[in-house]
């Protein structure tokens, strides 16, 4: 697929001729080969939802961990390296909780995303002075949702360091499919429960698995209840909406 | 809060550096004491929409003026060196240097604040901020009494009054710095209505006899009332107290921005 880009697919941080970091360019690509995760904002607040990869049917499903917490207003979907999202949500957790600690209210989305992808450009060698942390970019995206004093928002955080806001988004493997079906399905007075029922047809559509249960997870992040993983008898319900199923 | 400052009569501990004067042949033992009492004083009374500080301008080394003009009250926030279109009001009284390195230390954040997070700090944000930079020199504090002004999210005025390491309040009304206990007592008596009771209220005999308290709704307090109790306040302050004087810097919070006047006070 890549083919002679000798010399500058080595050096982390240096530039191809063609003015390209590769590496970077390759942590992209290892995002595609990760499991699908989506994020929908609806005026009620965001909705996370992710296909958990079931390799074994011993495989114990409450263990593949792809939501997660990162403030109780903030939630985060995940896909990619799992173990690399780890460095990055505990930089995001406590980037949080020092600014809770500091002004005495809660971290905006945008700003936690910004720390997010603030940290996801330190790797390589580091300048003088400066620490880094990693020998190579991360190779995960997150979907991050939450809500704050301006309502719902969700982003998108890549390997790059950039990071946009979306109505809708999709990651993973089946992105691209995923993407399209949100950008057809989508539209600004989605309630919550359409936005949890449209999360799980879209994986379902995507996904290589038949989709039931155990094999999908939704979160949500609303202003009442802010940031909750559904529980297994909540998923059970959802799931039986769906048609064919 | 008030007793934070101990004033010692002025004679004593006049520079940050001294030798006691040795009886001849004695060895002179120097001192370094990185801490002066510049005098003034300062207050801040909220209202339902607005928020008043005000501070005296003289600054004082012992019993001599060091000048007539020294501002005690910083604008925080805003843009550039003059704080253009700030919201927020810090007022210091105790150690100048202090107090003007704590105010620049407060604007830097608050400046910065609003770069990273692309909106305007709040007043409790600040306030929380300002406790923790208090505090983080715990062991070599600020030598200052900070009240921190404001409009609160509703757009009623927030004040936060502060002691050298960081404990804070939010408040009505607070006075503080050399005049702080002249002042208070009088805030508490006219804003507060303390000690004040509705005649022909009372029931029962003697003292026994319970009186209604006079109590001030939270609407009423006119900017101009408001006005008239601190130029009060500090004229009164002026006659009682040789660290107060000069003139009165005074600094009001609206709806629209900071207005910022400036009243003589006796130079005496």
């Amino acid at each position: 697929m890549f083919i002679a880009r000798s010399e500058y697919d080595r050096g982390i941080n240096t530039f191809s001729p063609e003015g390209r970091l590769f590496q970077v360019e390759y942590s992209l690509e290892a995002i595609k080969l990760g499991s699908t995760a989506i994020g929908i904002q609806t005026g009620e607040g965001v909705v996370l939802g992710v296909e958990k990869r079931v390799t074994s049917t011993l495989l114990e499903t409450s263990s593949v961990e792809k939501i997660v917490e990162i403030d109780k207003h903030i939630g985060c979907a995940i896909s990619g390296l799992q173990a690399d999202s780890r460095t990055l949500i505990e930089h995001a957790r406590v980037t949080s909780q020092s600014h809770a600690f500091n002004y005495a209210e809660p971290l905006s989305v945008e700003s936690c995303t910004q720390s997010i992808c603030d940290l996801a450009l330190r790797f390589g060698e580091g300048a003088d002075g400066e620490e880094s942390i990693m020998s190579r970019p991360f190779g995960v995206a997150l979907l991050i949702g939450g809500w704050d004093e301006d309502g719902p928002a969700l982003y998108h955080a890549e390997p790059s360091g950039t990071f946009y806001r979306y109505d809708a988004k999709a990651i993973g493997s089946g992105s691209e499919g995923a993407q399209a079906e949100l950008v057809n399905e989508y539209h600004k007075s989605l309630t919550l429960k359409e936005a949890e029922k449209l999360a799980l047809q879209t994986l379902k559509q995507v996904m290589e698995e038949k989709l039931d249960a155990k094999n999908v997870q939704l979160a949500s992040v609303t202003k009442d209840k802010g940031f909750r993983i559904y529980s297994d008898e909540e998923m059970k319900e959802i799931v039986g909406t769906l048609e064919n199923n | 809060m008030a007793s934070m400052f101990h004033v010692p009569m002025p004679s004593e501990n006049m520079g940050y550096s001294f030798a006691p004067q040795a009886v001849s042949g004695e060895p002179t033992q120097h001192s370094f004491y990185p801490y002066t009492d510049n005098g003034g004083s300062t207050l801040g009374i909220t209202g339902p929409s607005f928020c008043i500080l005000a501070g005296d301008t003289r600054s004082t080394s012992g019993y001599n003026i060091n000048t007539r003009y020294a501002p005690k009250l910083f604008r925080i926030g805003g843009s550039g060196p003059s704080n253009k279109n700030s919201r927020l009001v810090l007022s210091v009284v105790g150690f100048a240097a202090d107090g003007k390195a704590l105010a620049e230390r407060l604007d830097l954040i608050v400046k910065m604040y609003k770069y990273q997070h692309g909106k305007e700090m709040s007043v409790s944000a600040c306030a929380a901020r300002l406790s923790h930079v208090l505090y983080n020199k715990r062991f070599f504090p600020y030598y200052v009494h900070a009240i921190l002004g404001g409009l609160d999210e509703h757009g009623v005025g927030a004040l936060y009054s502060y002691d050298p390491v960081g404990s804070y309040e939010r408040e009505q009304c607070r006075a503080a710095g050399a005049a702080a206990s002249l002042i208070m007592p009088f805030l508490d008596n006219q804003v507060n209505f303390k000690n004040q009771y509705i005649p022909g209220s009372g029931t029962g005999e003697g003292a026994s006899r319970v009186m209604e308290q006079r109590v001030r709704g939270e609407k009423d307090m006119g900017e101009d009332e408001v006005m008239g109790l601190v130029r009060d306040a500090f004229t009164s302050a002026v006659e009682r107290h040789i660290e107060v004087g000069d003139g009165l810097q005074i600094m009001v919070i609206g709806k629209e921005g900071v207005k910022e006047t400036y009243v003589e006070l006796k130079k005496d």
